[in-house]
């Protein structure tokens, strides 16, 4: 069985689980032998093309030890094969046309989405 | 024949938003249909099941505890578990187990395990189809 | 043939996002896949006569079959005759019966 996790929403999560809790749920379901590809839509498109480390937060005296790494998180997840998808219409859109591309991953036009569903044996949208 | 049996995979906690409520209205549709049902609870829903959660009342409209009737997450779960027993269907729900940890909701009702996320991959590979709903 | 079912929760009014997620849907239909759309929650606010919401209205003409969720309705107000000409009332049970006829289902 083929899935595609679409995830849209981004940054939720990120500070608290030190993880976007979508691609870290896909990393660990790839462990347990999951057949899987990521769309990275609306928001997340941020995610194909962040360079840096997430900021550590600080709370009173509460300083954060391990912020959340997406480059280093796409990293894996496209080393353990994952195949890992943008749109190109929700880069443009937030003003990320002309930034690189996290090397692997794949833009598509946002008319070539259904053929992706096609694809696959189910869609979960986060 | 067989009951199917139909995975879901939920993130939203107790109250906050309309996604918990309608979740909970498809499950109880998915039992009027005969269907076996497995839950995978991530994040926030891994509080859905807590077993600590309490009534109170409502003073604003004048009603006390027993009046208010207030509904409850657990309440529902056990409701649907009742359900299933009685039309000899399959209620499993699992919460993820570090969901469940950083939230402190580790005392779940009777009938609620604990798991990760292979347990939603075991799930959804058993099951005829499974549905996700993300939060926002 | 595949067809599809989208539970849209989201509604135009608040959430942009929706554009996509109706082109989406549009694109399979014209695909020649069977598509379907159920409202509910704050998504069945497109469904009611009189709502400005063009993109959405177009999804019917794209052959698309939408339906919105009774319960939601009841809540809100609308009834049967509130709705637009193109939307039927609808349950979750739908969700149940498309995912056990091997729909992809997916929630928006």
């Amino acid at each position: 069985m083929k899935v595609l996790q679409v995830v849209e929403q981004a940054y939720r999560t990120l500070v608290e689980e030190q993880d976007d809790t979508i691609l870290w749920l896909t990393q660990s379901m790839k462990g347990a032998g999951a057949d899987l590809s990521v769309l990275l839509a609306g928001h997340c498109a941020y995610y194909a093309v962040q360079k840096t480390r997430q900021p550590a937060l600080k709370i009173g005296g509460w300083q954060q030890q391990e912020p959340a790494d997406i480059v280093r998180d796409i990293d894996q997840l496209l080393g353990k094969g994952v195949d890992v998808y943008v749109v190109r219409e929700d880069l443009e859109e937030r003003g990320l046309g002309d930034l690189p591309v996290h090397a692997g991953i794949r833009v598509i036009e946002k008319n070539k989405i259904h053929e992706l569903y096609e694809q696959v044996d189910q869609v979960w949208q986060w | 024949m067989e009951n199917k049996i139909l995975t879901f995979a939920f993130m939203d906690p107790p109250f906050e938003n309309e996604r918990t409520v309608t979740f909970f209205r498809i499950l109880d549709a998915a039992l009027d249909r005969s269907v076996n049902v497995r839950v995978f609870a991530y994040e926030g829903a891994a509080a859905l099941a807590f077993s600590k959660q309490q009534q109170h009342g409502n003073s604003v409209h004048g009603r006390d505890l027993q009046q208010e009737q207030h509904p409850l997450t657990k309440d529902w779960i056990a409701a649907l578990q009742k359900k299933a027993q009685e039309r000899q269907l399959q209620f499993d729900w699992v919460n993820c187990g570090l969901c469940v940890d950083e939230r402190g909701v580790m005392e779940s009702i009777p009938g609620c395990g604990r798991g990760s996320p292979a347990d939603l991959w075991r799930y959804a590979s058993e099951a005829f189809n499974t549905l996700a709903i993300g939060t926002r | 043939m595949s067809r599809y079912l989208f539970i849209q929760s989201q509604d135009p009014f608040i959430e942009a996002r929706t554009s996509s997620q109706f082109d989406v849907a549009t694109q399979l239909a014209k695909a020649g896949k069977t598509v379907s759309v159920l409202l509910v929650q704050n998504g069945v606010t497109a469904a009611r006569k009189g709502a400005r919401t063009p993109q959405f209205d177009a999804l019917a003409g794209a052959g698309i079959k939408v339906f919105a969720d009774s319960f939601a309705l009841q809540q809100r107000d609308i009834t049967a005759g509130d709705l637009k000409p193109s939307i039927a009332a609808g349950d979750v049970g739908m969700v149940v019966d498309a995912m056990l006829a091997g729909d992809k289902v997916i929630w928006n």
